[in-house]
Formats: C-alpha cells, sequence, structure tokens
C-alpha cells in the first residue's frame, strides 16, 4: 500500500460511516438481466488456434495458446498514441478488485468482476447486452479477493471459473447458464478466480487454495457437458524430491535436511494437504500437444516444519500431455519454499537462444523472486535466468518468531500479472513489486481449510515501497530498460505491433509506453487502480485499447467499477 | 467466554441445555423459532446484552455458519455455544446464518476514533494486509465477517484470544494478529468498532 491508498481508505472509511454498509463491494445484486442479445457467431478452434494472427478480436485470456500477449494490431502506434481518447466507459455493479482480461469476438466483449459476475458488451458502444449474476454459494474461500481474471469462449459458450469453486457455461447470446459443475468443496479452501483455458473440446482449469491446505491440482472438463475428463494432482504422492539445497539461481536456501528427513521417518510424506494452487493460465503448444503452467506455493506458506522434502511441485514449472493430464516434466525454482515466493504469473512460449546459441523453442516465465527464467520446452530444463527486476536482499534467510527482513517482499516480484513479449525485439515486458517485508514463522496443525499460513509476511512500516516496469532480453537476461514508478505495480501488461506496451498503476494511470525503450507516449487517469490485464481489437475499422479500472484488494488500490476503452478519433 | 459464564442470563443457558438435550429436535423447529435462542445473548434487537459477545445480525452468512460448524467440531471452543449446536445439521446452521445475515447491522453507537487512533490502525492495515481478506471498508464476504461497527469489547477479546489460540479455528488469524504490535491491535479495535 502507499500514501495515496492510505488517503483513500480513510476517506472511504468516513463515508462508509455516513452511508452505510450499501456501498460495499457489491452496488446492486440484480438477477441476469438482459439489455439484448449478444450477436456473436460461434468460436472455432481454428479461430482460436490463429488467434496470434488476428488484428481485429482479443480470443484468449493472454492473446493466443503461447501467451504472447503481443497483439498484431498496429492502427494505434508510437506517432499517434498520444490522440488516444476515450472511447466509453462501462460501470459494473460491482465496485471491488478488477483483474478481468476482457475477451473481443466479433464486436462483441466478454468482462468479469470480482463475486464472478459477467458482462456482454457492445465493443463499440460499451453498451450492456446481458449480466450473468452469479449466485453465489454460502461458503467462499479465497485468498487475495473475491477476484475472476476472465472468461473464454469456444462454440457459443462462455466459460467462467467462480469463487464458490463452479465451473460454467454460458450462452454466449444471453447469458443463460447451459451447463454447471463443481470443480472442488469451498469448505476445505478451493475456490477459483482465474480464466479457464478453452482448447480442443476441453475446457482447463487450476484451483487457488495454496493458503488454506488444499492438494492442487489442473482439471480437464469436456467443454460440450461439463463432464471431468482427466485431473493432474499438482502434488504427487511422492513429494520429497532430490533434497534440493539451492534455489534456480544457485543460493544456498539454508534446508536442514536431516531434520526434514527425520520428520519425514516421524510423519511421512505430507502430499495431502501441501498446497499447490495453480493461480494462471497454462500455455499450450499445438505444435506438441503440450501445456505449460506454474505451480504455486506449499502449504503452509512459512512454515516448513511438518512438511519435510522439496515439496513437489510447488513452485514449479510443469509441463502435461493435453489429452490424458499426464506428466511431461517439471523444473522446481525453490524447493521447500518458506517464503512464499512462488510462481504464478503465466508461462509464455517463444523460440529462444539455447545454452549452445542455438535457437530452440522455449517457455518463460516471471517469478515473484523478480527473476525471468527462460526453459528449454523439450524437458522444462533451466536454460538461463534474468538478471534481478527488484532489489533482492538477505535471500533465503529463514523466518524467525521475531520476524527476518528479506527482499523480494512475499507479492514479489511479478506477482500474478502476465507478462508480454516482443519476439521480434526479443523482449518481455514484466510489472514488478517492491514491497519490503519480514517473514515470521509460526507452527499449527492443519485447520480443516482455514487460513494457514505458518507464520505472517508484514510490510515493513515506513519502508519506501515502490514498482517498475522492466523490459528483459530473454536471450540475454540482461535488463533492457526500466520505467520506475511511485508504486508497487500489479494487474499486466499488453504490447502491441504498434510498437507499444500498456500497463496501468494502482494509483490510476494506464500510460503507453515506446516497447523498444521505455519512453512514455501517453497517460490517462482513471481515478481507480488501473490492475488489470489491458486488451486490444478493432470494430469498425478502428482499433480500440481497453482495461478495467477497480483497484485490487491484495495491495490495497483504490476500487472503481469501470472498464474503459480508448481509441483514436 | 467461557469466562463470562457468570454474568450469563440463566434464560439462555437453560434453553442451551435444552436443545443439547434434544428436547426438541432443532430440525423440527422454523428457523426465526430456533433463532429465538441467539436472542438471549445477541439481542432481540441485534445489539447484543454484553459487549464482549459479537454482533450477528447482518454479519456474513458463511462467516455465521462456519462458526456454527466449528463450535459443534469443537474446533472453536465455548461452553456456552456447543450445547446450543450440537443438535443443529448443516442446513439448520444454514439456515440459521441466512437469518442473520438478512438482517440489519445495528448501531452499536460506538464513537469514531480520534485521527492519530485511525491512523495508527490504517498504518497497521497497510502492514499485515488486513483488507485483503475482510475487504474495502472491512464490510467482509463469505466466510470472512464483517469488522467495521463490530463490538469493541468483542473485538479485544476474540484478537487476545487469537494471541493465545484459545480461539482456534483460524490458525492463519493466530499468526496476523501475533505478528501486529499490541498498540497497533489496540488502534485497530478501537478504529473498526467506530466505523
Amino acid at each position: 500500500m502507499n500514501r495515496i491508498s492510505i488517503v483513500c481508505a480513510a476517506l472511504f472509511g468516513a463515508a462508509g460511516l455516513l452511508i452505510g454498509p450499501s456501498i460495499a463491494q457489491e452496488i446492486k445484486q440484480d438477477a441476469k438481466s438482459a439489455s439484448g442479445e449478444a450477436k456473436v457467431s460461434p468460436v472455432t478452434q481454428a479461430q482460436l488456434s490463429a488467434a496470434d494472427k488476428n488484428a481485429t478480436n482479443f480470443l484468449l485470456t493472454n492473446v493466443n495458446y503461447a501467451q504472447t500477449r503481443f497483439h498484431p494490431a498496429r492502427q494505434i502506434g508510437r506517432d499517434n498514441v498520444k490522440n488516444l481518447h476515450v472511447a466509453w466507459i462501462f460501470q459494473t455493479d460491482v465496485k471491488e478488485s478488477l483483474e478481468t482480461s476482457p475477451i473481443v469476438v466479433d464486436g462483441v466483449m466478454f468482462v468479469t468482476t470480482s463475486f464472478s459476475h459477467v458482462y456482454a458488451l457492445d465493443a463499440k458502444t460499451g453498451a450492456q447486452l446481458w449480466h450473468y449474476n452469479h449466485k453465489m454459494g454460502p461458503v467462499t474461500t479465497f485468498c487475495c479477493g473475491p477476484n475472476n481474471r476472465g472468461v473464454q469462449v469456444l462454440g457459443d459458450l462462455v466459460y467462467l471459473a467462480t469463487l464458490d469453486a463452479k465451473l460454467v457455461a454460458l450462452n454466449a447470446k444471453t447469458g443463460d447458464v447451459v451447463w454447471k459443475t463443481d470443480i472442488a468443496d469451498p469448505e476445505l479452501g478451493y475456490s477459483e478466480t482465474m480464466a479457464p483455458t478453452v482448447i480442443k473440446d476441453k475446457v482447463l482449469i487450476g484451483t487457488n487454495g495454496g493458503e488454506y491446505g488444499i492438494r492442487g491440482f489442473v482439471k480437464a472438463y469436456d467443454a460440450k457437458t461439463g463432464k471431468l475428463l482427466w485431473t493432474f494432482n499438482t502434488i504427487p504422492e511422492n513429494s520429497v524430491g532430490v533434497w534440493a539445497t539451492k534455489d534456480a539461481t544457485g543460493r544456498d536456501m539454508h534446508r536442514d535436511i536431516q531434520a526434514e528427513k527425520a520428520q519425514l521417518a516421524k510423519t511421512g510424506d505430507p502430499y495431502q494437504k501441501l498446497g499447490g494452487g495453480v493461480w494462471q493460465n497454462p500455455s499450450v503448444d499445438l505444435a506438441t500437444n503440450r501445456i505449460y503452467f506454474v505451480v504455486g506455493n506449499p502449504s503452509p506458506d512459512l512454515d516448513g516444519s511438518n512438511r519435510p522434502g522439496d515439496n513437489l511441485y510447488t513452485d514449479s514449472l510443469v509441463s502435461l500431455d493435453l489429452d490424458t493430464g499426464k506428466y511431461v516434466c517439471h523444473f522446481q525454482y525453490i524447493a521447500h519454499d518458506l517464503w512464499d515466493l512462488d510462481a504464478v504469473s503465466p508461462t509464455v512460449l517463444v523460440d529462444v537462444k539455447g545454452k549452445d546459441g542455438k535457437t530452440i523453442p522455449g517457455v518463460i516465465h516471471a517469478g515473484k523472486t523478480g527473476h525471468i527464467y527462460v526453459h528449454d520446452r523439450k524437458d522444462c530444463s533451466l536454460v538461463r535466468f534474468s538478471e534481478a527486476m527488484v532489489p533482492q536482499e538477505n535471500m533465503w534467510v529463514l523466518p524467525t518468531k521475531e520476524g527476518a527482513r528479506m527482499l523480494p517482499g512475499a507479492n514479489g516480484g511479478v506477482e500474478w500479472s502476465p507478462i508480454a513479449t516482443d519476439p521480434s525485439q526479443e523482449l518481455a515486458y514484466a510489472i514488478n513489486l517492491h514491497q519490503p517485508m519480514t517473514y515470521r514463522v509460526e507452527n499449527s496443525p492443519y485447520p480443516n481449510g482455514k487460513l494457514w499460513l505458518g507464520g505472517a509476511f508484514t510490510a515493513i512500516p515506513g519502508e519506501k515501497q515502490s514498482g517498475n516496469i522492466t523490459a528483459v532480453n530473454y536471450n540475454t537476461g540482461k535488463i533492457k530498460w526500466q520505467v520506475k514508478t511511485p508504486e508497487p505495480m500489479i494487474g499486466g501488461i499488453l504490447a502491441t505491433a504498434g510498437g507499444l506496451v500498456f500497463t496501468g498503476e494502482g494509483n490510476g494511470k494506464f500510460a503507453a509506453y515506446n516497447s523498444s525503450n521505455g519512453k512514455e507516449l501517453w497517460s490517462f487517469r482513471a481515478g481507480a487502480g488501473v490492475n488489470a490485464p489491458p486488451s486490444t481489437y478493432m470494430v469498425g475499422g478502428k482499433q480500440y485499447v481497453v482495461v478495467g479500472a477497480g483497484g485490487n484488494t491484495q495491495v490495497n488500490f483504490r476500487r472503481g467499477n469501470n472498464i474503459i476503452a480508448f481509441t483514436l478519433d | 467466554m467461557r469466562g463470562k459464564l457468570g454474568w450469563l442470563n440463566p434464560g439462555v443457558v437453560i434453553v442451551g441445555v435444552l436443545l443439547g438435550a434434544g428436547a426438541t429436535p432443532a430440525v423440527a423447529q422454523g428457523v426465526a423459532e430456533k433463532a429465538e435462542v441467539c436472542a438471549g445473548c445477541h439481542g432481540q434487537d441485534g445489539k447484543p446484552v454484553d459487549k464482549t459477545i459479537p454482533v450477528i445480525w447482518g454479519q456474513q452468512l458463511g462467516y455465521i455458519y462456519i462458526q456454527l460448524r466449528d463450535f459443534k467440531r469443537a474446533d472453536r471452543k465455548s461452553g456456552i455455544m456447543q450445547p446450543i449446536v450440537s443438535s443443529l445439521e448443516k442446513d439448520d446452521m444454514l439456515a440459521l446464518a441466512e437469518y442473520f445475515s438478512k438482517k440489519p447491522w445495528p448501531d452499536l453507537g460506538q464513537p469514531r476514533s480520534p485521527k492519530d487512533v485511525a491512523e495508527r490502525a490504517l498504518s497497521a492495515d497497510r502492514s499485515v494486509g488486513c483488507t485483503g481478506c475482510h475487504l474495502d471498508q472491512f464490510q467482509g464476504d463469505g466466510t470472512v465477517p464483517r469488522l467495521a461497527g463490530q463490538s469493541r469489547e468483542y473485538l479485544t477479546k476474540t484478537i487476545a484470544d487469537f494471541r493465545t489460540r484459545a480461539r482456534g479455528n483460524n490458525p492463519g488469524m493466530s499468526d496476523l494478529m501475533l505478528a501486529t504490535p499490541p498498540d497497533d491491535l489496540a488502534a485497530l479495535e478501537e478504529f473498526l468498532s467506530g466505523l
């Protein structure tokens, strides 16, 4: 948090007294309301598979299955972006954290809000076509806000995963529910905030819950019926691993291997309550039929005393066969994590230079540690890691009862925020947080689906927080440019063929930068935190850029309820 | 709560004993009738009859349900609540939770905190991240309780119970409360109760 958000919190607190709870998160709770019908043609798999070449639509959460967040639209470029202005603003019914990636299909936009609402909008005017207000079950157990990061569309269905851990298929034209299925039991700590991934008649979904002692998974459902096809448990029954003592960058993690082995002999493998959530979409390699995703932290976050071993596959890159869900390979960044510096930001598939300088299919991930990791797609092995994008200090000091200072803080580095890439420049663009924290450890038994942190990570009062936008050459690991921001960055970034990157800040600033040198070319003040990934699309021959301005729960940025689209005259 | 047994309205204890003994099957009762038991302590008008007893009118549905469940499981200990909930099934608990969640939150008339206290409370929030779960304006949602306007004495007691783990049904909260300096917690209690 920051100075501005304190003031905002104080103001909202005062307003709360005068106005009462009616201005709380949900402004109103309508049933499904339809202002019209969405005239949208069924989305084919061929369209989705070719999304990387589609300058008109924004079909997948991160533009394409490779998740490059590089969009081919180029009407808005470095020379004219200064003329960008608001085309329309749509106000949702929910004033709470907005993390949605707007999906656009032939002039129809689908956006989501906190508490799992979905809206279909006219992408040209912002007019509402329909609104799905999910009837939430009584039990929701979620970490980091009641967020939702979006939908995906296949055929004539829109797919949504909800805070109460259900998978819902909606009629794309009307917003009516076609089928609904339970993913997991929210009473045990499961919830959903990620967008599903649709691919080859399947809907892929991970889970939240690493702060609640779940056993994480990725599941595949039949897109037409909602029938479960396969489940991959992110925690294998043998989660012990190789007793790694160093992290991916070679730093000692100060593990007491003998003590862990003694604990293992005493209590056995802890796989059943070991966490391992999957917060973001997998990338899909259409050529090899494999998916790549990262797995989050072990449970409890800061106390490793009752979870001996490497805690596979927490804090790891994992690849599976798409058809069967069978394991292909993994790479663990931090074994036996005690800091919640896990792996959250979605993976990206790009060609990279291998260790011998030859071009190979690669997969990259931006970590909470502040490094961008580059892997060989064939076997998940690490090729290189980038320079640190944020200050690092005292890694990996063990958490103590009194609190041990270490940087980065537990939000990163790069949080769930998707990165963007521009393969023509060999650059990856990441937004980062800098939040000095202390790490404390406490011990308590598994609490039946309740918050289970094993301690606390707390921001150090008085220490300045900040953020940055960083461009990294993923073939050298060197930082090419970096723009400092006054507040920690969380939300996402988009690169376009117009030579631009777009991203927002918690103070409401939304800006475009020259993707080659980081020079700011345009900005806008949204009045609420811009903490969502932007999208872009064409309609009526004009390019638009759209982003949610709803603030953020996790870092407590000023809340709002606006979806804002920009265009040129 | 155990420490307050001496104060308690004897009628409430009697009702609790009756329910605990299964004199009237809870499932057969209407929810409003069942809720009468609760009014003895939590108040006929939503204002608890003792300040160390929490406001449940207008509280989040999921939170009330989970607390009832935890009292029944003895994950949350209370000599008063455990006998009362012992005969309740999940549907009873959900019905009661829904019933109370739809009641208006009562105004306890607690004073706004002075500016310096509010600033200290918000600084503590910034460090620990209370609003990360309790949400903007501390209204809660789902299984996370509303804190704004809760009884100050109850907040003080339950935070202290988290710190000693006497309240053992949310170790994550215990960890966070242990990581927060007592002076900051006092500021939070005063600030939240005055919202």
